[in-house]
């Protein structure tokens, strides 16, 4: 019995990573070409990956700067002299906000999305296609999209509001006032990421089988019941990979607040990519750039043991 | 697909007011549809409109934006690839991302082979391991690696160190998505080859690489449209207009100082961004299966 249930649940996480265990002649148990095979990738990722993670780790706790001069060990003064810099504390504060905030609505967006989707409707590849351009679309380049819209003078928003009554004079100043500030670099991360969320979402439900479907009916269960009991728990672990990897896109992305507002007006917007750029390249204070980017690290650290932990009991 | 598609979106209904409830709800996804797509396009048609519009037009604040009162200029399109330096940045950026697909394919199709076919101690650790390196942004790399590509390896403002870095992110995930095509290849074939005689080499160059070509080109778009979107390390890593890819090039040397050439802007974002968008679109399925097959 023992014997029986070890050979069945043995070999299912090695097929579900891809890994499938030698079933006849000599395709496997091949020690050395295994490793041969696979070392150019150890290797790249161990020294371009590995290795400055490691490097950066030495930064925040060291006084290194670009200008070259012999780096010292001074302890944890990086992070400390951090906690203490309310640039920081904001910084910290709006990254944690943004993801957030951006999240909630990319979801939302994404699941309304992901319904339509679900439609047949004519043309839907090239349908789709429009609807993925803010995802495809290198956001450096759409950004400069968005500047235009927010400029102070020809904003489009504000030329609209104003015609429709919905905004008055004073208008606002986009990219000036932090309120307005705070508001463009979500309303840009959310039309960034809602399709994306949209693609996950519908890629969950079309894993669910029919089947389920036709018993609800049978049931008599009303879309809301649907929805809560049959729905979401199914896609449910979909829809949580999708969301940790774009957090963690999110958190790390500097491109949307540095080409925006570059932190602007007054640091009001830094995030922690942004105040990491400008502290160690503008800057030249490695150590105090890597510190102010490895405050990330605590919810990266979280992403990877969550998606961990998801893979193995998905396996199990 | 498509059937469960309508399931979920339609109530259950008697078959004589079939008709009523269909058209009503085709009626709210159609508008639906409409919103959405209206959210995500109103921006590239505004920019598509300003790269078209005369510039005394652009900044008459007094008539409507939202048409042309003066004649159509593609002066701004004459003058982004004649006057700037948009064709150097649009060379380097091929440049740069070809050379990149071609380490990441040189690097993942043995490597995924190995984890796909191949029974060896801590493999599957190593291939989650690998694919986790995923999840480590460039925010917390670009620091070190700009000391280490212009320190030792002397390519401070060099493409070749974007050439270099680039594979971190592609790997990672061409080699968990060639993993699966392996996979999907079946061995029986790879032993038939072995059995009539071939080496393993012949074995794989002959049947199994043949028959992953629509997956090995999937993994080669994927590398080569993740090349072309990066910005911190391009940032980071180049100053001279002559290194600088189009992500990079676009946004930095079109604003000088506060004055902003916004019908040039515009042209190179969408002239550079839509091809983009197109290859991506492309791959983007497999994309998500990546993503949410790594939960399967």
């Amino acid at each position: 019995m023992n014997g029986l249930m070890a050979h069945r649940a043995e070999p299912l996480p090695a097929r579900r990573l891809g890994i499938v265990r030698p079933a006849r002649i000599n395709l496997g148990r091949d020690f050395g070409l295994g490793y041969a095979l696979l070392s150019p990738a150890l290797v790249y990722m161990l020294a371009l990956v590995g290795y400055p993670f490691v490097l950066a780790l030495w930064f925040s706790l060291s006084n290194s700067s670009i200008s070259g001069d012999e780096a010292h060990f001074v302890g944890l003064r990086n992070y400390i002299g951090l906690m203490g810099d309310s640039v920081f504390r904001s910084s910290l504060k709006n990254s944690l906000m943004f993801v957030f905030v951006a999240e909630i609505f990319k979801t939302l967006l994404g699941i309304g999305l992901a319904f339509v989707l679900l439609r047949n409707l004519p043309a839907k590849k090239v349908i789709r296609g429009f609807l993925m351009l803010p995802w495809t679309i290198p956001v450096s380049l759409s950004l400069l999209g968005w500047k235009w819209m927010f400029d102070p003078q020809f904003s489009v928003i504000n030329y609209t509001g104003a015609h429709l009554g919905i905004l008055h004079s004073p208008l606002p100043d986009w990219l000036g006032q932090t309120q307005y500030a705070i508001a463009a670099i979500l309303t840009v991360n959310i039309w960034r990421g809602f399709p994306f969320a949209a693609v996950v979402i519908l890629a969950g439900l079309t894993s669910i089988p029919q089947e389920i479907f036709d018993t609800c009916k049978i049931d008599g269960a009303g879309p809301l019941t649907r929805w809560h009991y049959v729905i979401t728990p199914i896609i449910a672990p979909i829809l949580f990979i999708g969301l940790i990897f774009d957090v963690v896109f999110t958190l790390g992305d500097l491109t949307i607040v540095y080409l925006l507002t570059n932190g602007g007006p007054i640091n009001t917007t830094d995030i922690l990519p942004t105040l990491s750029f400008r502290e160690g390249v503008n800057g030249g204070d490695l150590g105090l750039g890597s510190a102010t980017a490895l405050f990330l690290f605590p919810f990266l650290f979280v992403a990877v043991f969550v998606f961990l932990r998801m893979l193995r009991r998905r396996e199990i | 697909m498509a059937s469960s598609g309508v399931a979920l979106a339609e109530p259950i209904v008697l078959p004589r007011r079939l008709n009523w409830r269909k058209v009503a709800s085709l009626t709210r996804s159609y508008l639906a549809l409409a919103f959405y797509l209206f959210i995500a396009v109103f921006p590239l048609i505004w920019m598509l409109m300003t790269s078209l519009k005369d510039d005394a037009d652009l900044v008459d604040a007094t008539v409507s934006p939202f048409w042309f009162h003066k004649p159509l200029a593609f002066n701004h399109y004459v003058y982004l690839f004649t006057r700037t330096s948009f064709v150097q940045w649009l060379q380097n950026t091929f440049l740069i991302a070809g050379l990149t697909l071609a380490i990441t394919l040189a690097v993942c199709i043995p490597g995924a082979y190995a984890l796909a076919r191949l029974d060896f101690f801590g493999a599957e650790k190593l291939g989650v391991g690998i694919f986790m390196t995923y999840l480590v942004p460039p925010i917390l790399l670009f620091l070190p690696l700009s000391r280490l590509v212009a320190g030792g390896l002397h390519l401070g403002n060099n493409k070749l160190a974007l050439v270099l870095v680039y594979p971190t992110f592609t790997i990672p995930f061409c080699m968990w998505l060639l993993m699966g095509f392996f996979k999907r290849v079946p061995r029986e074939l790879e032993e038939a080859a072995l059995v009539d005689g071939c080496n393993r080499w012949q074995a794989v160059c002959r049947v199994v690489l043949p028959l992953t070509m629509a997956g090995i080109l999937t993994v080669a778009i994927f590398a080569f449209t993740l090349a072309m979107q990066d910005f911190l390390y391009a940032l980071t890593f180049t100053s001279s207009s002559s290194e600088k890819p189009l992500t990079v090039g676009v946004p930095t040397e079109l604003i000088r100082g506060d004055v902003f050439f916004w019908g040039e802007l515009m042209t190179a974002a969408l002239v550079a961004g839509i091809p983009v968008a197109i290859l991506y679109n492309f791959f983007l399925d497999y994309f998500i299966e990546g993503i949410t097959g790594s939960v399967k």
